[in-house]
């Protein structure tokens, strides 16, 4: 059980060569590829993470300039509204204004019409007050 | 062992321990079973990895999938004895210990090398020779001796005095228990494992033995992993020592 011979360095040697001959064929290599490997997936995590980060810098940004947008919107229909509201004040005053002028002027017509007709009712009572002094008294009277 | 011998009446079931198929080189003898299957073990690995790097992807599919899954672990292991800065050049050597005793233990559990017949002796996992594990071992504490001596030079015998030279000998001792230790756990843990089923097979011929075959995956598993992250721990140990501790907590 116990012999011990040139079985013994040999396999050493052996062992040795093998794992050189290991070192160049399989430790080496794989080794690379796995590292490459590695170096791909960090690269590539890296490279996501940017763009991650960038594409949130980009959604805030966008989330701010819609909120601006919506600000200006609203600013924009409040001052329409504000506006819409002072011309239809204004119409309506000028139109009430309107309303009164012509409202004056009708009521100046009549204030006339009823002038003229007192007036051209007072001649014809004067005219008929003569008619009827002339008839009672007759001609000579006068 | 000569019971056991006598035993040997079934074809299915032989026990042979010490009987080895020996190659004569020069004036050298080795075991050849030893190297026949080790050999197997490593032509699997390098298949393995050329078929998982030879058309890497940036998404793996398949074996490459599979190694990587192996790498990453062996990685881990490496990183978690050894730290995030030191780790790294040491990934083959720990990584290859952990293949090598992983898949020769297992291919020694799996596969029916008893098909195989050979002149002498009888094709298993690698690991159920002490040669192999000695080796093992004892390239091991190279590696340790290696990493301390690159760290930090001669202060690397400092260790040895740090907090008192009354350990001294135990210190000394230590690296002479560490291979030893290492080799013994594994050979002795993977031989009782084959021998244990080689018994109940003996006896029981049929699913009785399954379950014991279950526990020495299990058991060859943990032993592949316990070899490499002890080897780690011992690097770990040469590469830190008691001075770079003290300096830490200054």
């Amino acid at each position: 059980m116990f012999d011990f011979d040139a079985t013994l360095p040999l396999m050493a040697v052996q062992f040795l060569v093998l794992a050189a001959l290991l070192n160049a064929v399989f430790y080496k290599p794989l080794t690379k590829v796995i590292e490459e490997r590695d170096q791909y997936i960090r690269t590539n995590e890296s490279e996501a993470k940017e763009r991650l980060s960038k594409a949130e810098q980009l959604a805030t940004q966008y989330e701010l300039q819609l909120a601006d947008a919506r600000r200006q919107s609203q600013a924009a229909i409040a001052s329409a509204q504000a506006e819409a509201q002072k011309l239809a004040s204004q119409r309506i005053a000028e139109a009430q204004k309107e309303a009164q002028i012509q409202r004056e002027q009708a009521q100046q017509e009549i204030e006339q019409q009823k002038q003229s007709a007192l007036r051209s009712l007072e001649q014809q009572v004067d005219a008929l007050s003569r008619q009827i002094l002339e008839k009672l008294l007759g001609t000579a009277a006068v | 062992m000569e019971m056991l011998d006598n035993l040997n009446f079934l074809p299915l079931a032989k026990l042979e321990v010490g009987h080895h198929l020996y190659w004569q080189i020069g004036n050298l003898k080795i075991h050849g079973q030893v190297f026949l299957t080790s050999w197997f073990v490593i032509g699997l690995l390098l298949i393995a990895s050329l078929a998982a790097t030879r058309n890497s992807q940036r998404i793996p599919t398949g074996i490459q999938n599979f190694m990587e899954y192996a790498l990453e672990f062996i990685r881990d292991l490496a990183k978690n004895q050894l730290g995030e800065k030191e780790y790294r050049p040491w990934v083959p050597f720990i990584g290859t210990l952990f293949l090598f005793i992983f898949v020769s233990n297992w291919s020694g559990a799996l596969i029916p090398w008893k098909l195989i017949h050979l002149p002498e002796g009888e094709l298993a996992a690698p690991t159920n020779d002490i040669n192999t594990t000695v080796a093992l071992a004892l390239l091991t504490s190279l590696a340790y001796f290696y990493a301390g001596f690159r760290k930090k030079g001669l202060g690397y015998f400092a260790k040895y005095i740090q907090p008192t030279p009354i350990l001294l000998p135990i210190a000394i001792l230590e690296d002479f228990t560490k291979p030893l230790s290492l080799s013994f756990r594994l050979f002795g843990n993977i031989l009782a494992d084959e021998l244990v089923v080689a018994v109940l097979v003996l006896l029981v011929p049929l699913f009785v033995p399954l379950p014991v075959m279950a526990l020495g995956l299990f058991t060859s598993a943990i032993q592949a992993l316990v070899f490499a992250t002890l080897a780690a721990a011992y690097i770990h140990e040469a590469l830190e020592g008691h001075g770079d501790e003290h300096e830490e907590h200054s």
